[in-house]
């Protein structure tokens, strides 16, 4: 029996498509059972007529949808709901669908703030209007794809490992349930760990760590004992695919991102961080760039407007001066 | 009906509960808006117990242990102040007033300091009014969705 599969990409960049074709051999085997039946990305399949005939869109039912990026605009909206509505079981694939990715740094901003400074704050253009017609209405932020929908499938990394793709479409091809990695990077880094409490105080990666670069990376002292800031510790593993060496960042000797975004699914990779930093005698507010935790993970309303401010700060903001 | 706070206090086993075991054998008269949790050491509190708790609905949080160099494992209250500041410094991205967790610390033998300690908080809190998060009902401007999606 062969099973339809229903691809779409949202507020994304087609890196995990590219992954999704990395898969190799694998991909050439799961072609036998499986039918891409909708796939803008790869597959000459639009929504519009060319001159605006349909003004909706059509998507044939599937078994399984997988959906990459993050929701931003009310046609990724309106995409969304129709897959749901289409397909049995929904992946999200990436960690723009997961978590948000690297678009949710726009969370910190507001739409007004983006359109000042993307159509009138550039030199070297003219100034022009925010555009109101052709481009969809921006939602107020990027969400998550689980914010919107119903998602069964979570599969996060920026991109995910062919391997893991793989392993996701294989396991719902025999009706099982996905096994995905549940670990730490930390816990998959080869790296020589010496101890906790020789660093006070964290440094951003702008020089190399000390390390031989003729060794190999077992004897490479680990990047946060060095003092540089490493997401290891609360980013789940998975980049380095099932038989990697060692995870990729690591590999080229730098520190982990946090591209794969927290290590469980609810999992808050600034929190975590700080709580880890503080835990092992590090001022915290010594750190520069707090935010850029979240890099990868600032949608489900964990990255906010510097402004943003619930009953409770403006009750007291109005009921300060007559305590005074 | 004035407003009755929920109040979750953290308090550690060797200084902070035996005081308020103290109190109540005593016969010392607190609010009754306090939960208490006996944790083994108040640095065992992880950061994201007390996020936790504010997003389940607790009106104020409180993390109690010993004096700083009376620590029963010589100096899991230090960890704590080090640990706690992750909740100062995060607090606000809640939406919350940083005035709704304190860390306090009291001996076994500081019945009458637990009391204050506890009064004081439930006061304060109770002046601040409702959290937002409270029965999960945003107050203001903000809808449940919104709320919901913040405490994810």
């Amino acid at each position: 029996m062969r099973l339809t599969v229903a691809a779409e990409w949202l507020n994304s960049c087609a890196g995990c498509e590219m992954s999704l074709l990395n898969m190799g051999e694998d991909f050439i085997a799961c072609l036998r059972i499986l039918s891409f039946v909708h796939m803008p990305m790869l597959i000459d399949h639009k929504y519009f007529e060319p001159m605006g005939e349909k003004i909706g869109f059509e998507f044939p039912e599937a078994d399984l949808g997988i959906i990459s990026g993050g929701i931003r605009n009310e046609e990724h909206l309106a995409i969304a709901e129709e897959m749901r509505r289409k397909c049995r079981v929904i992946v999200a694939m990436g960690t723009c669908a997961t978590h948000g990715g690297i678009p949710a740094l726009i969370n910190m901003f507001s739409n007004d703030e983006l359109f000042r400074r993307y159509y009138r704050t550039t030199v070297a253009t003219d100034a022009a209007d925010t555009p109101a017609v052709v481009v969809p209405p921006l939602l107020d932020r990027t969400y998550a794809l689980d914010e919107k929908i119903r998602v069964d499938v979570h599969l996060p990394g920026c991109p995910p490992h062919p391997d893991h793709i793989s392993a996701v479409l294989t396991a719902l091809m025999n009706g099982e349930q996905p096994r995905l990695p549940t670990k730490s990077v930390c816990d998959t880094c080869p790296a020589r760990r010496e101890g906790k409490g020789a660093v006070q105080k964290m440094r951003r990666y702008t020089r190399n760590p000390r390390h031989q670069a003729d060794k190999p990376l077992t004897e490479m002292k680990c990047l946060l004992e060095n003092g540089l800031l490493c997401m290891g510790p609360v980013t789940r593993a998975g980049c380095a695919g099932e038989k990697g060496e060692a995870p990729q960042c690591i590999r080229a000797r730098v520190p982990c991102r946090g591209c794969y975004g927290p290590v469980q699914k609810n999992g808050n990779q600034l929190l975590d961080m700080l709580n880890a930093l503080a835990s092992n005698g590090i001022d915290i507010r010594s750190l520069p760039d707090r935010q850029a935790f979240l890099r990868f993970s600032g949608a489900h309303g964990r990255l906010n407007r510097p402004g943003w401010k619930t009953r409770d700060r403006q009750q007291e903001e109005t009921a300060a001066p007559e305590s005074r | 009906m004035t407003f009755e706070p929920k109040i979750l206090a953290f308090t550690c086993n060797w200084c902070a509960y035996a005081a308020a075991d103290l109190a109540g054998t005593a016969r010392m008269q607190y609010p009754t808006n306090i939960r208490v949790v006996r944790v083994m050491c108040s640095g065992m509190v992880h950061p994201n117990l007390v996020m936790e708790a504010f997003q389940h609905g607790a009106d104020g949080v409180l993390v109690m242990g010993c004096h700083p160099g009376e620590c029963h494992y010589q100096d899991g209250n230090v960890k704590a102040r080090a640990r706690m500041i992750v909740v100062d410094q995060m607090i606000e991205s809640l939406g919350l007033a940083p005035e709704r967790f304190r860390l306090f610390w009291c001996s076994s033998a500081e019945a009458d300091r637990f009391v204050s300690a506890v009064s004081e908080m439930t006061d304060r809190v109770r002046r601040l009014g409702p959290s937002p998060y409270h029965q999960g009902v945003g107050l203001s401007g903000e809808t449940k969705e919104d709320l919901e999606c913040a405490s994810r």
